[in-house]
């Protein structure tokens, strides 16, 4: 009986780690320039769960790959960006592939 | 003063490039700049957050009015007052101040200076608009540079890529360094962390800076 239930906890905890979201994207004010977008890489690369950063100026966009069942908290994303200096408007979640996201940036560039 | 002001706006028709004293939240700034041959300096400065930098320079005057020369060393405490971020663009407001020691040959010995300025600038992807007052004082000497400049994109750069500004740029010196406004025509690119920039006076003499963020 323990053992099916450390089974189930452990496929609950597999389940909720998988659904957990790839690609965090947010938009951001006052983002025009590509030192600001440097300093907004370097501040969030600095979180473990981060795998990748991309950062795009014509959208407004701050996208972030996580790493394998990680996550970042919305407030710890907000207090990072305007610890670098800018303004966050929204932010979104999904299991969108960074690779996938970068590609819809460059078809959409004017 | 109204004249120099509509001399300055008439000048700054194209371009940016007045380099901010904070780059970005724990990130290194090194600025040097070869301004026509009356004014080198060179700058560093640390910031360790977004709004604020300490570091310090040099800047070395040249007079074209008589020749008399000054060298100054200093600290400097860089603060970003204000900023605001749109929806496409970012303006601030710098303030700044330190203090150091001079030399010169109008005078004997090293004299303790200080110095303060404010910088205001506006950018979005394809407009920059600056204007910037900088002043070095000392028991001997009043220094001070006000700059204004204006600059266009030919297109919209993105991380990554190369960014290329053209700029056009009005400054007037005090202290006997330079009479008269003088302007500039830049080119100023940058990618990355590094950014150069160059052009030449109404004089015909070269002006040029390089800026190294990371």
């Amino acid at each position: 009986m323990k053992r099916f239930q450390f089974l189930l906890a452990a496929a609950l905890l597999a389940v909720a780690a998988s659904s957990t979201a790839a690609t965090i994207e947010m938009t951001v004010n006052g983002l025009v320039c590509a030192f600001c977008a440097q300093g907004i890489e370097k501040k969030l690369k600095k979180f473990p769960a981060t795998a990748e950063v991309v950062v795009n100026l014509e959208h407004r966009l701050v996208a972030v790959a996580l790493k394998d069942g990680q996550d970042i908290a919305d407030a710890d994303l907000r207090k990072a960006l305007t610890d670098a200096g800018y303004t966050v408007k929204s932010i979104s979640r999904s299991e969108t592939p960074i690779a996938d996201v970068r590609e819809r940036l460059k078809q959409v560039q004017p | 003063m109204v004249r120099l002001l509509i001399c300055l706006c008439a000048v700054a028709v194209a371009a940016a490039a007045t380099a901010k004293p904070i780059a970005f939240a724990e990130g290194t700034t090194v600025m040097a700049e070869y301004g026509a041959g009356t004014m080198q300096e060179l700058q560093i400065f640390y910031a360790p957050r977004f709004d604020y930098s300490v570091g310090a320079g040099h800047v070395d005057f040249a007079s074209d009015v008589d020749g008399h020369r000054e060298h100054i060393s200093y600290a400097r405490l860089n603060w970003l007052a204000h900023r605001w971020n749109l929806d496409d663009a970012q303006a601030n407001i710098f303030i700044w101040g330190g203090a150091g020691s001079a030399t010169g040959d109008r005078f004997d010995g090293t004299r303790a200076a200080g110095n303060a300025g404010f910088q205001a600038d506006y950018e979005t992807r394809r407009v920059y608009a600056s204007m910037k007052s900088d002043l070095q004082r000392s028991s001997e000497f009043s220094d001070r540079i006000d700059t204004l400049q204006l600059g266009i994109a030919p297109y919209k750069h993105d991380y990554g890529g190369l960014a290329t500004w053209l700029v056009l740029q009005g400054r007037h010196y005090t202290g006997e360094l330079h009479s008269g406004i003088e302007t500039a025509a830049l080119l100023r690119l940058f990618k990355g962390g590094a950014w150069i920039e160059a052009g030449v006076t109404n004089a015909g003499k070269v002006q040029a800076m390089a800026m190294f963020n990371f």
